[in-house]
């Protein structure tokens, strides 16, 4: 705690403040021995401290200390360490933090690191591309990644020699990202490009989007987001386009995507043809959830009612169905299935008819789940059919009729061998 | 995906559940699911099996408590029924010896006085079935098993690493094991 307290009294000495060492001592043992503040942090609170009672402004006190070593970006390794960087812009990110003036990449010949530049900071803008000496940065970790911030005490100069960068040529530039199946798309934040036919456009009450809706290809059919900072011209509601350079996230477990700025919109003559593709799942039933059997539905707007009311319509007198909700098992993956009245009919040898006679006999409909339930729970099905969600909407379903031979006498030639 | 996500029902032959003995569980959080770590690295919750119930009894004193026994080629699992578990019980009861049954449930274990680590299932459903739903279970436990002991032996899974350090595992016995039961199972067809 001496040491402290002394590198204290040092420091304010170079300001031409003379603190008594008691003071310091007296409120670094308070905070260290009686708060448990740790070392560091127990040190800025007195430094701060007796910045404000001796009216020091705390970029003067900061800045007078000796000039932070130039390294390279891989030399960092440190939380809240001050450094000196030659590096390039190689990415310029969209930001919309009002806190923060500019937010994206850094690299030099070593690697290549995240930076924030802050509101505060009254830095100039900089260039993506353009190299620079940034002097006085902070090193911070967030998701066990380094990154800079730049602040008030930094700042930026304009290098004439370009900061060469690990990997080389990593300029994204206006590069064309890889033209995509609307079904193949994943969350992640990828770039892509996608070529559909705007299915829908929802009604969008919020002033940040600019357009929201559905956009569709043979393969399938995905939720868009333009917003309305990407300043891009207005898409319409049948028409076919190819949209460059969007950003595909997750959201619900569901991909959509997402036109920025960085995004472009060209319309297209031809008329694109929007699909569903059929998913094959094969597994076996481990479960029905509630939900299914002889459910009631709304007249109205075909949702199953609960407790004979409907969410949207409230207490209707509803028509009877007939449905499953199942899941199937892999052993290594699961899947939700909707199967509908036609193919639950078939697959239980129950007809409709026959199911509200037998939940009037039992006075409980609870029987057809039940008998469902008997009927199917533990075998092996393969399903296919279009994907809504986490649900698979079967349009067919087989039970698996056969032992697969070669399978078997493929993994026994496997054991032989060793 | 963060949230909720429904636990897979893993393939496991009798033998190698009998095996395991590891139970882990995030303690951080008092829902966490706990699991089963097999010999081979299987990380049980919920298992899914089909055999033969071949003993059943009513081990309860006040209320009714069944324990089935379900045998499959490398040995048997024991299932335990009571009040929450109405419709498994039920069955049960009901269910004439020896069947073809499925059963979904969860692994669970039991530690005796002595410091041995029992295994047995609680059963979310069980179901009678017929002979090629147990014979396509065999099968494709014994292709999970099978991937699992790869996987073991390439050491991919973080999951096979622990059950490497904690059982020491033989899998030339668990490949004689997966042999056995398609040996079985071609004999039968």
């Amino acid at each position: 705690m001496r040491q402290i307290a002394e590198s204290i009294k040092d420091r304010f000495l170079k300001l031409g403040i003379d603190v008594p060492i008691e003071d310091i001592e007296e409120r670094l043992d308070e905070l260290i021995t009686k708060f448990k503040v740790p070392d560091n942090e127990a040190q800025r609170s007195v430094v701060n401290y007796f910045l404000k009672k001796y009216s020091i402004p705390k970029n003067e006190f900061y800045v007078r200390q000796a000039e932070p070593q130039l390294i390279k970006i891989t030399d960092i390794s440190e939380n809240g360490q001050w450094a000196n960087i030659n590096a390039k812009v190689i990415q310029l990110w969209e930001n919309n933090h009002e806190s923060i003036s500019q937010v994206g990449l850094l690299g030099d010949e070593t690697g290549i690191i995240k930076f924030t530049k802050w509101k505060h900071a009254e830095l100039p803008d900089l260039e993506e591309g353009d190299s620079y000496l940034f002097r006085s940065v902070v090193t911070g970790e967030y998701n066990d990644r380094f990154q800079v911030q730049l602040n008030r005490n930094s700042s930026a100069e304009k290098l004439s020699e370009p900061v060469e960068v690990q990997g080389g040529d990593f300029t994204p530039g206006p590069r064309e990202s890889e033209l995509r199946n609307i079904v193949d798309l994943e969350g992640d934040n990828q770039w892509v490009t996608v070529r559909g036919k705007v299915v829908q456009l929802w009604e969008n009450s919020h002033e940040s989007i600019e357009q929201t809706g559905l956009i569709g290809d043979e393969t399938g059919v995905v939720k868009f987001t333009n917003w309305a900072s990407s300043e891009l011209p207005d898409m319409e509601e049948g028409k076919s386009y190819l949209l460059k350079n969007v950003v595909v996230s997750e959201w619900n477990g569901r991909a959509q995507i997402q036109l920025n700025r960085g995004s472009s919109i060209e319309g297209l003559d031809e008329d694109i043809e929007v699909g569903t593709s059929t998913f094959t799942y094969s597994g076996a039933m481990v479960d029905i959830q509630t939900g299914s059997g002889l459910i009631k539905r709304c007249p109205e707007c075909k949702r199953a009612l609960v407790k004979g009311a409907c969410a949207e319509h409230g207490k209707v007198r509803g028509e009877y169905d007939l449905r499953i909700k199942a899941v199937l098992d892999s052993g290594t993956s699961t899947q939700d299935a909707l199967i509908n009245r036609e193919l639950t009919e078939e697959l239980a040898g129950i007809s409709l008819d026959g199911a509200i006679a037998m939940a009037a006999d039992a006075l409980d409909p609870g029987v057809v789940l039940d008998r469902l339930k008997q009927e199917l729970i533990g075998r092996y099905y393969i399903v296919s059919g279009p994907k809504l969600d986490r649900y698979l909407l079967v349009e067919s379903i087989a039970p698996q009729d056969s032992l697969d031979r070669e399978l078997l006498e493929a993994m026994l030639a496997e054991l032989e061998v060793e | 995906m963060a949230g909720f996500f429904r636990e897979v029902a893993r393939r496991v032959f009798a033998q190698e559940l009998k095996d395991s003995n590891l139970t882990s569980r995030d303690e951080s959080d008092q829902y966490a699911p706990q699991y089963l770590l097999t010999p081979t690295g299987a990380k049980v919750n919920r298992i899914f099996l089909v055999g033969t119930l071949i003993e059943k009894e009513d081990i309860g004193t006040d209320s009714e408590y069944w324990r089935g026994r379900v045998s499959d080629p490398t040995g048997s699992f024991l299932v335990y029924a009571g009040q929450y578990q109405p419709e498994s019980a039920q069955f049960l009861s009901e269910c004439e010896l020896p069947a073809f049954v499925a059963v979904v449930g969860k692994a669970s274990t039991y530690t005796t006085d002595d410091g041995n680590v029992l295994t047995s299932i609680r059963p979310e459903s069980i179901q009678q079935v017929d002979e090629l739903t147990r014979d396509l279970w065999v099968l494709e436990t014994a292709k999970e098993t099978l991937n699992r002991i790869k996987g073991f032996e390439n050491e991919e899974d973080p999951n096979a690493k622990l059950a490497k350090e904690h059982y020491a595992t033989d899998t030339a016995f668990y490949r004689s094991i997966v042999k056995k039961t398609l040996e079985s199972l071609r004999e039968n067809v």
